[in-house]
């Protein structure tokens, strides 16, 4: 589902963001993203939906190289790929309903379809009843879960979220988390960056990735030990 | 999603833009319509004297003024000359007593200054009415010269010298006019310019959002696009209103005058109405086409 082969990202000023990263999440895995700030896992995702483009290397989403897509097909790529991201990213003159609800407008929904969506949708995250809200009227939970729906609203095959509890509290991040779990039960293919290893703990999971200083240092299956254990895997 | 939905999608956000940042869309508007308003005066200006030099081209004369004491029938050889000429129309010949017949008939009020005098005050000429496609130099200007020298001719005075000096300046006028409005419409192409990317900057947020969950780059710039057209397609309409309403009040007035005569006598016919606002609609268009076109809105 998604494939990085020998990936480097280097910024301007030769900053080197990713060396030789590859990896393979298999369709329907949970795979979690960690590291300490600075290892590259933002960059990593921004890679994966092509908010940026490796300096060498290949990434196969979905078997389409995303490094190489010409620049008008990437916003057909990005509808089959959710993202979800620390700050929430929500227009605050907006409702929840026409936050949730771009891509619908996008797509050409009418009023009617786009409603039913984004109660689904919202229903789906527990906000059905706050459709009219605006998100300063919700708490930091809510709003990170109205940016979940959104991410959500075209049943995506892959959900992305970079640090998705970084701004919340421990129990606001834990419905976030159970969240994660219940869309994942649905097959979604789901990659968050973390660097709250006792959630990655508490939360069950498909893969483990560690980022250090732009290599990947570890990448653990299932039921491969603690996760503060990939810290001593040897560096590629 | 269809092209009409799109459409609809734009010209609803486009609105929103539109009244959000309204003092400032009412600005660029204003801008284009005062520049168009000036290329419009102009326009009509240059049109109505264009007409009107033309018909004062077709009614051009030379007028060849005979010597005092001397009448038209004493100077046969002059008709011949003139009514020998290629161009030569028809040859009118004016007496005397016919020359202080038309000035009485033209300054009622002043004609008592020619009733006294002992011989008559206004000479005697030969009119000479020219068809000006027949014209060829030199020979023309050669004819000229020879009716000049004959005797019984005091002044030879050619009507196409005066008209060419009234085209040189229509000329004048319009070119500085011209470029007084090129000039405008630069300000108002970047007057607009300026308000798209600032409201695309005031959007920087939404507009990363629709990028992210997959919006073309078409649905996110559509919006601007037509933003851009519909301020310019207004700034047209105003200065075409305000034109109309500056032709129709002082009208009456002007047309009296020498310079309304000039003005006035004509609205701008409807391709260059139609045109007036199309250059308002692309000026506005291009605004926006030239803000957004590097910037990753």
């Amino acid at each position: 589902m998604i494939c990085f082969y020998h990936v480097t990202k280097r910024f301007a000023g030769d900053q080197i963001a990713l060396r030789d990263v590859s990896f393979e999440i298999e369709s329907g895995e949970m795979a979690f993203l960690t590291g300490p700030s600075g290892a590259g896992k933002s960059t990593l995702l921004r890679l994966i939906f092509r908010g940026d483009v490796p300096t060498t290397g290949q990434i196969l989403v979905n078997g389409r190289n995303v490094a190489s897509i010409p620049r008008r097909k990437i916003p057909f790529l990005r509808r089959s790929i959710g993202v979800v991201f620390q700050d929430f990213r929500l227009i605050p003159r907006k409702t929840v309903f026409e936050n949730v609800t771009y891509l619908p407008r996008i797509l050409g929904y009418d009023r009617r379809e786009q409603r039913k969506l984004a109660y689904g949708t919202l229903r789906r995250v527990g906000l059905a009843h706050r459709m009219s809200s605006f998100p300063r009227e919700l708490s930091g939970g809510e709003q990170q879960r109205v940016a979940i729906a959104r991410a959500l609203i075209n049943d995506p095959e892959i959900l992305v979220a970079d640090e998705p509890t970084g701004n919340l509290d421990p129990e606001l991040a834990e419905e976030i988390f159970q969240l994660f779990r219940e869309i994942h039960l649905r097959g979604t293919t789901l990659l968050i960056a973390t660097h709250d290893l006792e959630r990655i703990r508490a939360t069950a999971h498909d893969r483990l990735l560690r980022l250090q200083d732009g290599r990947l240092v570890g990448d653990r299956m299932r039921g491969e030990g603690d996760p503060e254990e990939t810290r001593s895997l040897p560096v590629p | 999603m269809s092209f009409f939905r799109a459409i609809l999608y734009f010209l609803r956000e486009a609105s929103v833009n539109l009244l959000r940042s309204w003092k400032i869309s009412v600005l660029a508007v204003a801008t284009i319509a005062v520049s168009l308003f000036l290329g419009g005066f102009v326009l009509l200006l240059s049109l109505n004297g264009s007409r009107l030099i033309d018909r004062w081209k077709s009614e051009a004369k030379i007028v060849v003024y005979l010597a005092p004491g001397r009448e038209p029938e004493d100077l046969p050889e002059i008709r011949d000359l003139a009514v020998r000429a290629p161009w030569t129309e028809e040859v009118e010949a004016v007496t005397t007593e016919e020359a202080a017949r038309r000035f009485r008939r033209s300054f009622p009020s002043v004609e008592d200054l020619i009733e006294d005098w002992e011989q008559e005050p206004l000479p005697a000429s030969f009119e000479i009415a020219f068809d000006l496609q027949r014209i060829r130099e030199p020979e023309y200007g050669e004819w000229l010269q020879s009716l000049e020298g004959r005797p019984g001719v005091v002044a030879v005075d050619d009507d196409r010298d005066w008209v060419r000096q009234l085209e040189t300046a229509l000329r004048i006028v319009t070119g500085i006019g011209l470029l007084v409005g090129t000039i405008l419409i630069g300000a108002a192409v970047f007057t607009i310019a300026s308000v798209i990317r600032l409201t695309a900057h005031l959007y920087r947020e939404e507009i990363a959002v629709m990028r992210l969950v997959g919006a073309t780059e078409f649905f996110i710039r559509g919006p601007f696009y037509l933003e851009g057209l519909i301020q310019g397609t207004l700034g047209g309409l105003t200065a075409l209103a305000a034109l109309y309403l500056a032709y129709g009040g002082l009208s009456p007035e002007g047309a009296r005058s020498f310079l309304g005569g000039i003005l006035w006598s004509r609205f701008l016919p409807p391709i260059h109405q139609i045109g007036l606002v199309g250059l308002g609609a692309f000026a506005g268009l291009f605004g926006a086409l030239i803000s957004l076109r590097k910037e990753e809105i």
